[in-house]
C-alpha cells in the first residue's frame, strides 16, 4: 500500500523551496547593495545639482530628467540619490541602536532574573505604553528638528520589542542543561554570556533587526513627512513623499511615487535578507 | 479461525531524501491474532515507531510504503481515505509516550474525554459524560468524577496514561497500538500502567502491538516479541520460551542487557577518610499548591550521606525522590535551606559566590547530567566543547599541550578523533554521553557526579556507557556519585547504595546487602517492580496521583 504517493525521481518539494528562497535572498543582497551604495555615492553621482532648478515645473520622467522634476523644478532622481542617505542610513542607526540597548536589557534581566527582571519589565512596559511616533515628536519639540532627535526617540521607542522577546528567548536557553553544566566546570559567567547565550539568540535578533528596518524607515518617513525630520531644501524620501502630494492629484505623482517605491523595495529586501539570516542561523542551531 | 486483528506483510517505509528516498524499514512482517499481545523490541532507531505509525497512518510527510498493512482482513492500501480513516477511528487506539505532549493543558480531563464521544462516536454530552467516567473507573482511576474537573497538569504521568488508555477505549477498538507507553514512567508505575493493560485485555479481549526498548517488559506482557534491528525483525520469538529459544546474536545482546546477572560490585575498603560528606541536607521550594496558595514543597529532608576516595555510591530513587536535587545542590546549582557539605576537606555547603572559586570546585567535583541531547552547547564542536572544557583551569598553556589533552581524553573515552570537528547533533546519544563524560574528566576531578547518565541510552549503549565508567573509576580513582531511577545500573558501577523517597533516605547499606537481602519495604516494591523473567504486573497500591511540582526556573544564576 503506499501511504502518500511517492515522488520519484522528483526533488522533495522542501529542498526546491530551499533553492528558490535562496535566489530570492540574493536578487534581495543586490537590490539592498545598490541601493546602499547610491546611498553612499549619491551626492556624487547625482546627475544635477539636488537644489537647483534644473528644469521645468513637475516635469514628467523624460531621457533627461529619469525621474522627472518637482514642484520646484528640481531633478527628482538626484534628490532621491542624495536623501537616500538619510533615508537609509537612519533606520540603520535606529536598529542597531534599539538592539544594542535591548539585548542589553534582555541579557541583565534573564540572568539575574528575580527583582532586576521585575523591574526591567516594568520600565520596558512603561517605554512600551508610550507611541513610537509621539516620542519622536517630543524629542523633536526638546531637541530641535533635525534627524538625531528622531532616531534617537525611535531607538528607545523600538527597545520594549527587542527586549521582550530577547528576553525570552535568553531565559529559555539558560534553563538549558547545557548551561548548568556550564557552570559546573567553572566556565565564566562572561564566558557564558558571550560565546554560548548570544550566539544562541542571533536567530531570533536577526529577525527582529528585519523588521524593526522596516518599522524605522516607514517612522521616520512618516516623521519626515509631518515635516519634523531632515529639514528642506535637504531631501530625503519621506519629506519628498510628503511635498508631492499635492502633484499626485494634480498628475504629477513622480515626485511621491519615486520615493515611495523605493522605501517599498528596500523593506521587503532587508526583509527577506533578515529571514533568510535567521533560517540560516536555525539551520547551524538544529 | 478468523482473519487476524493486525497482518502486516513485507512492509517496507521510505523517508524522503534529497538523492531520493532512503529505507528505513525493512520487509517487517507480523500478525497480531484476535486477543493476543505481540511485543515489538528495539532500540531507537530500529523502525519500530515507523511501522506501527504506519499501521495508524501517522507517518511523517514524504514518507512512503511498499507492502500491506491488513486490519481485519481489509487491506488499508486499496481504501478509500474515509473508509480508512473509519476503520482506524474504531478499529485502532494509540498510546503514546508521553501523554502530557497529547493533552490540550488548558482543557479538563472530561472535555477530553468527551470531546471524543461526542465528535466522533456522535454521543449526547450527557451520555458521553457518564461513559467517560465509566472508562476511567475501568483504567482504575479512583473518583473518575473529580478527575474529569481537574486538568492535565494536576495529575501525574501515570495517571495521565490511563487517561489516554480510557480515551482510546472509547471507541471500543481490537487492537491498542502502546509506543513506549511505560518508558517516561516510573518503575512502579510502570507496573500499573501494565497491569491495568493486563485487566483490560482479559475482560475487553482487546489485541495488543507493545513497541517498547525493554525485551524483558515485552517477555512478560506478551505471548510473542518480535525483535527489531536496524529496520529489520530480526527474530520471532514465543514470549514464555525466548530466553531458551533466541538464536539471533542481537536477541541474546538485549538480553544480556536486560537480564543483568552480573554481580553486585564488591565495597572497596578505604581506610582513608570520606571525599563527601553531606550531612543533614534541606532543601524546599515554594510553590503554589492546588488552591493556588504558596505550599513549601519538601525536596530534600535531612539527608546525610558520604562517599569513600574511588568509591562508588548510588543514590536510587523515583522521580520526586530528592536524588537530582541532593546532586544540584552538592555541585552549587541550588542553594541548601541547611545542612553541611564537605568535599575534600573543604566546606561546600553554600555554593560558590566567586569566579574563582568556582573554578577551584569544578576541579575537584563534575558532573555529566541525564539528556546528552542537551547538556552540549549543540553550536559548538566537539573539539571546541572540550578545549574549553580545559582552558577553565589551564587558560595559560600552550595551543599544542590543550591538543594533546583532547586528543587523550577522547581515548580515555574510546571515541574516534575523527569526530573531534562534528556537532553534537551528527553523534549518537551514546557517543554524546561520552563527550560528555570527557568534558567532565578535562579538570581531572576526584569526584564525578552522574545524573541519571545512562537512562536516556538504548540498553546496549547503557551498559558500554557504564563499563567505560567502571574503567575510568578503576584507571584514574575517581569517585562515583550515580544518581539513577534504575536498580539494574547500581548493579553495575556502584558498590554502596541509598534508597530514597520523597526526600527522606528509606535505606542504605553495600550493593550486595540492597540488591540482594533488601530490608526496607520500598526498597523491595522496586526491586519488585523490575520486569525479568516470569514477572507479572501487579496492581500493588494506588500509586501516585498527583503531579509533582514542577520547579521550572532552576537557581543555576547567581542572585
Amino acid at each position: 500500500m503506499s501511504v502518500v504517493q511517492i515522488t520519484n525521481g522528483k526533488a522533495p518539494a522542501v529542498a526546491k523551496r530551499a533553492a528558490q528562497r535562496d535566489w530570492l535572498f540574493i536578487a534581495a543582497l543586490i537590490v539592498f547593495g545598490v541601493i546602499a551604495l547610491a546611498a553612499l555615492l549619491g551626492p556624487w553621482i547625482a546627475p544635477y545639482d539636488p537644489y537647483a532648478l534644473s528644469g521645468e515645473v513637475n516635469g514628467a520622467a523624460s531621457p533627461d530628467h529619469l525621474f522627472g522634476t518637482d514642484d520646484l523644478g528640481r531633478d527628482i532622481l538626484s534628490r532621491v540619490l542624495v536623501g537616500a542617505q538619510a533615508s537609509v542610513f537612519a533606520p540603520i542607526a535606529v536598529v542597531i541602536l534599539s538592539t544594542v540597548l535591548g539585548v542589553a536589557f534582555a541579557l541583565i534581566g534573564a540572568w539575574f532574573g528575580g527583582w532586576v527582571s521585575g523591574t526591567i519589565a516594568r520600565i520596558i512596559d512603561v517605554i512600551f505604553a508610550i507611541p513610537g511616533l509621539v516620542v519622536a515628536v517630543l524629542a523633536v519639540a526638546m531637541f530641535g528638528k533635525g534627524l538625531v532627535a528622531p532616531i534617537v526617540a525611535l531607538s528607545i521607542a523600538y527597545i520594549p520589542v527587542v527586549a521582550r522577546l530577547s528576553q525570552t528567548a535568553a531565559s529559555r536557553e539558560l534553563g538549558k542543561p547545557y548551561v548548568a553544566a556550564l557552570r559546573v566546570q567553572g566556565v565564566s559567567s562572561w564566558a557564558i554570556l558571550l560565546r554560548h547565550l548570544l550566539p544562541a539568540m542571533v536567530p531570533i535578533v536577526a529577525a527582529q533587526m528585519a523588521i524593526g528596518f522596516g518599522y524605522s524607515m516607514l517612522d521616520l518617513a512618516a516623521i519626515s513627512f509631518l515635516g519634523l525630520g531632515q529639514q528642506p531644501p535637504a531631501p530625503d524620501w519621506g519629506s519628498m513623499i510628503s511635498t508631492g502630494q499635492a502633484g499626485i492629484t494634480a498628475g504629477a505623482p513622480e515626485q511621491s511615487v519615486f520615493p515611495a517605491i523605493l522605501v517599498v523595495i528596500t523593506v521587503l529586501a532587508v526583509g527577506i535578507i533578515g529571514a533568510r539570516v535567521t533560517v540560516w542561523a536555525e539551520e547551524k542551531d538544529a | 479461525m478468523s482473519a487476524p486483528v493486525l497482518e502486516i506483510a513485507d512492509l517496507d517505509i521510505f523517508a524522503p531524501g534529497i538523492e531520493g528516498p532512503r529505507q528505513l524499514v525493512f520487509g517487517s512482517s507480523l500478525t497480531v491474532q484476535r486477543g493476543q499481545a505481540v511485543g515489538l523490541v528495539g532500540e531507537s532507531g530500529s523502525g519500530k515507531t515507523l511501522t506501527v505509525r504506519a499501521v495508524a497512518g501517522l507517518l511523517p510527510e514524504g514518507f512512503t510504503t511498499n507492502g500491506q498493512i491488513r486490519i481485519d482482513g481489509a487491506d488499508l492500501g486499496t481504501m478509500a481515505p474515509r473508509a480508512l480513516r473509519e476503520l482506524r477511528a474504531h478499529r485502532l487506539g494509540m498510546i503514546f509516550q508521553t501523554p502530557r505532549a497529547h493533552l490540550n493543558p488548558l482543557r479538563s480531563i472530561g472535555d477530553f474525554m468527551i470531546e471524543a464521544l461526542v465528535h466522533v462516536a456522535g454521543a449526547k454530552p450527557d451520555a458521553a459524560r457518564a461513559h467517560a467516567i465509566e472508562l476511567l473507573a475501568e483504567v482504575g482511576i479512583s473518583d473518575p468524577g473529580r478527575r474529569m474537573r481537574q486538568f492535565p497538569a494536576e495529575l501525574s504521568g501515570g495517571l495521565l496514561q490511563r487517561v489516554m488508555i480510557a480515551a482510546t477505549l472509547a471507541m471500543d477498538p481490537d487492537i491498542l497500538l502502546a509506543d513506549e507507553i511505560t518508558t517516561a514512567l516510573d518503575v512502579t508505575t510502570q507496573e500499573e500502567v501494565m497491569a491495568v493493560i493486563a485487566d483490560l485485555r482479559t475482560h475487553r479481549e482487546l489485541s495488543l502491538l507493545f513497541i517498547t526498548h525493554d525485551l524483558a517488559l515485552a517477555g512478560s506482557v506478551c505471548d510473542r516479541v518480535n525483535v527489531m534491528q536496524h529496520g529489520r525483525i530480526v527474530e520471532t520469538l514465543n514470549a514464555a520460551t525466548m530466553r531458551q529459544d533466541a538464536t539471533d546474536e542481537y536477541t541474546k545482546l538485549l538480553m544480556s542487557a536486560a537480564l543483568d546477572e552480573a554481580p553486585p560490585i564488591a565495597a572497596n575498603d578505604v581506610e582513608s577518610g570520606p571525599i563527601m560528606v553531606i550531612d543533614d541536607l534541606f532543601k524546599t521550594y515554594q510553590v503554589r499548591g492546588a488552591t493556588g496558595a504558596k505550599e513549601k514543597l519538601i525536596a530534600v529532608d535531612g539527608v546525610s550521606m558520604q562517599l569513600a576516595p574511588g568509591g562508588s555510591l548510588g543514590i536510587v530513587g523515583e522521580s520526586g525522590s530528592g536524588k537530582s536535587t541532593t546532586a544540584r545542590v552538592l555541585l552549587g546549582l541550588e542553594h541548601a535551606d541547611s545542612g553541611t557539605i564537605t568535599v575534600d576537606g573543604q566546606d561546600w555547603s553554600a555554593p560558590a559566590c566567586r569566579g574563582s572559586e568556582r573554578r577551584e570546585r569544578a576541579k575537584i567535583a563534575q558532573m555529566v547530567f541525564q539528556d546528552p541531547y542537551q547538556s552540549l552547547d549543540r553550536r559548538q564542536t566537539i573539539r571546541q566543547c572540550l578545549t574549553e572544557a580545559i582552558r577553565v583551569h589551564r587558560p595559560k598553556d600552550a595551543k599544542t599541550t590543550v591538543a594533546a589533552r583532547v586528543s587523550e581524553l577522547m581515548g580515555q573515552v574510546r571515541l574516534d578523533e575523527a569526530l573531534l570537528d562534528t556537532r553534537p547533533r551528527a553523534l549518537s546519544g551514546g557517543q554524546r554521553q561520552r563527550v560528555a563524560i570527557a568534558r567532565a574528566l578535562a579538570a581531572d576531578p576526584v569526584l564525578l557526579v552522574l545524573d541519571e547518565a545512562v537512562s536516556a541510552l538504548d540498553v546496549t549503549t547503557q551498559v558500554e556507557i557504564l563499563t567505560l565508567l567502571d574503567t575510568i573509576r578503576r584507571d584514574t580513582g575517581v569517585a562515583l556519585l550515580m544518581i539513577t531511577h534504575d536498580l539494574t545500573v547500581i548493579r553495575r558501577l556502584c558498590d554502596h547504595v541509598v534508597v530514597m523517597r520523597q526526600g527522606v533516605i528509606e535505606e542504605r547499606g553495600t550493593a550486595a546487602d540492597i540488591l540482594d537481602h533488601p530490608q526496607a519495604e520500598y526498597t523491595k516494591l522496586l526491586l519488585d517492580s523490575i520486569p525479568r523473567e516470569g514477572w507479572t504486573p501487579r496492581r500493588r497500591r494506588l500509586g501516585r496521583t498527583q503531579a509533582l511540582p514542577t520547579v521550572t526556573r532552576s537557581s543555576i544564576i547567581p542572585r
